[in-house]
């Protein structure tokens, strides 16, 4: 989000606010909301792709709601108001080509409105025959969750990546770019397919809270956090979205201040950082050790700065329309060990993956008779877990070596945790060397995550070894 | 009723999780957001609570937002069981 954007959603959302109330102010939401999908969708080097992606979002939303929804609730005008308040946002949009030549909305001109009717006219009409259908079998839910991690695999491994991107570029009557990476952007499909994933998981497990058609689309693309988090849970949302818990005035104050302390960090404080912070350009340029340090702790704040600071403006915004969105950072460079770094940095994401991957996972390996001993649960569980949180970032060498990095970590965390605990009791007596172990932590766990950012930001894993060699002063 | 719930949590605790046998765990102690039960223990205290209450806790509730205090573990485990 730049700042003229920022400063107008804020504005946008401000209007919603004060004007935008009663009956129709979920209309106002929904309506703002899929305003910003199109909006912030960036281009594509293929062809029409910046319109096709955010309906394609709207078409992957709608097939999670029918699959989380009794067939008895399916149909309630409501949620047949929605569908159609959907469809005609969609039309009027691809309207826009014929008011000017560039893309008033989306990122260029959308695609002739024919294509876009006829496509409409076929999906939602085998959409609104599914929906009368009965109940449809538990496995359907499976599936779902299935195509949204084969999707995952597709935008986020390169290799992939390229080869559809140039199927659409020749399907869209373009010359296939052969050798030419063509990076499919899709505006916030991470956040995205982890909230579908979230609603269809609770709704196996029976704990998924009702919600009809309007509510789930605004939870899954509430503009302020749709492109990076955070990862609200729909049950939490929908309690702020039914009933603001706070006053307008109470609201305004807080969520501007916290627009403002996010804007700093993210134009001022991060901006200013990523003159001399680590990339892959000043990499091979930076011979002396101690800027190559200064290099690395600048990105470690850079990083921290930019991601908090976006996360405050969708707080900020949130907070503005009385929504209280759940906070992704809370001070995770001063804290003393690596489990507390990872409670306290990009929380929600970790909340996510603790909720469906590492919790089942160490409770099917506590209950096997397979796996007696504990320690190797907690390598086991750990290690993936991380792994997994890496490939989330992109599917590379690199991603998969910091979430090693930071998987051993934990481990030796862990163990170094249950080691001493013993020891532990005996000093609680001396608050001094409480301390100073506590310094001693927040140093050693900052310098840990600051040198494994080094594998996050060098996409050559080669590079990052011989970097990271380099700051040790070996080779 | 509750009480033997919470002398059994507490003392479950305190053995198996803290290994500290005679380490007292009061009623309102944080044990999620403080760190004192980790993400391992956590999974660990929810197979205990449905071997030995028969109620489940779901993976997506493990976080101090469903309990953080024993109290509050106690309060769900006896609202569960009812």
């Amino acid at each position: 989000m730049r700042l003229e954007e920022t400063l107008l959603f804020a504005g946008l959302a401000v209007i919603l606010r004060l004007f935008v109330v009663g009956r129709v102010r979920l209309w106002g939401l929904l309506a703002v909301s899929t305003l910003a999908l199109y909006w912030f969708q960036p281009l594509n080097l293929v062809r029409y792709l910046d319109f096709w992606l955010p309906t394609f979002t709207l078409f992957l939303i709608s097939v999670s709601w029918f699959l989380i929804t009794p067939p008895n609730r399916r149909n309630e005008k409501i949620n047949l108001f929605t569908a159609l308040f959907l469809v005609v946002t969609m039309v009027l949009i691809a309207a826009t080509r014929y008011i000017g030549v560039q893309g008033l909305i989306t990122a260029s001109r959308p695609p002739p409105i024919l294509p876009v009717v006829l496509a409409i006219t076929v999906v939602g009409g085998g959409y609104f025959i599914l929906c009368r259908q009965k109940r449809l079998p538990t496995w359907s839910s499976s599936i779902a969750i299935f195509f949204l991690l084969v999707l995952f695999v597709v935008i986020k491994y390169p290799l992939l990546a390229d080869y559809i991107g140039n199927w659409l570029r020749l399907a869209s009557g373009q010359t296939a770019k052969a050798g030419t990476h063509i990076d499919i952007r899709w505006l916030g499909f991470s956040y995205i397919a982890f909230r579908l994933i979230h609603t269809l998981r609770d709704h196996q497990n029976g704990r998924m809270a009702e919600v009809n058609f309007r509510e789930y689309i605004i939870y899954v693309i509430f503009f302020p956090s749709l492109a990076a988090g955070p990862i609200e849970r729909v049950e939490r949302f929908l309690k702020g979205l039914r009933n603001p818990e706070n006053s307008v005035p109470t609201d305004f104050a807080i969520g501007g201040k916290r627009i403002a302390v996010g804007l700093f960090k993210k134009f001022v404080i991060a901006d200013s950082l990523s003159l001399f912070a680590l990339n892959s350009t000043n990499v091979t340029q930076v011979k002396s050790v101690e800027w190559s340090w200064v290099m690395v702790y600048a990105y470690a704040l850079l990083i921290y700065f930019d991601f908090s600071g976006y996360t405050d403006i969708a707080i900020g915004l949130g907070r503005l329309m009385g929504i209280n969105l759940p906070e992704n950072f809370n001070k995770p460079y001063v804290k003393s060990n690596l489990t507390q770094f990872w409670n306290n940095w990009h929380i929600t994401l970790t909340q996510w993956f603790r909720a469906y991957f590492f919790n089942p996972l160490t409770r099917k390996l506590s209950r096997s008779a397979a796996f007696s001993s504990p320690v190797s649960i907690i390598l086991i569980t750990q290690v993936a877990t991380m792994i997994l949180i890496g490939l989330w970032h992109g599917i590379s060498v690199s991603f998969v070596i910091w979430g090693l990095w930071h998987g051993l970590g934990l481990f030796l965390n862990n163990r170094w945790s249950e080691w001493t605990r013993p020891y532990m009791k005996n000093l609680e007596s001396q608050p001094w060397f409480f301390n100073l172990a506590g310094l001693a932590g927040i140093f050693l766990t900052f310098n840990y995550v600051a040198l494994g950012w080094v594998w996050f930001v060098l996409p050559d894993p080669d590079v990052a070894f011989g970097f990271l060699m380099h700051l040790l002063g070996i080779g | 009723m509750t009480e033997e719930i919470f002398q059994a949590l507490s003392q479950y605790i305190a053995k198996d999780i803290l290994k500290q046998p005679n380490r007292k765990i009061s009623h309102d102690e944080p044990l999620l957001s403080s760190g004192l039960i980790d993400s391992f223990h956590l999974v660990d205290l929810a197979i205990f609570v449905e071997d030995e209450f028969g109620v489940r806790i779901d993976d997506s509730e493990l976080n101090s937002s469903t309990f953080d205090s024993l109290d509050q573990l106690v309060s769900l485990i006896s609202d569960r069981k009812r």
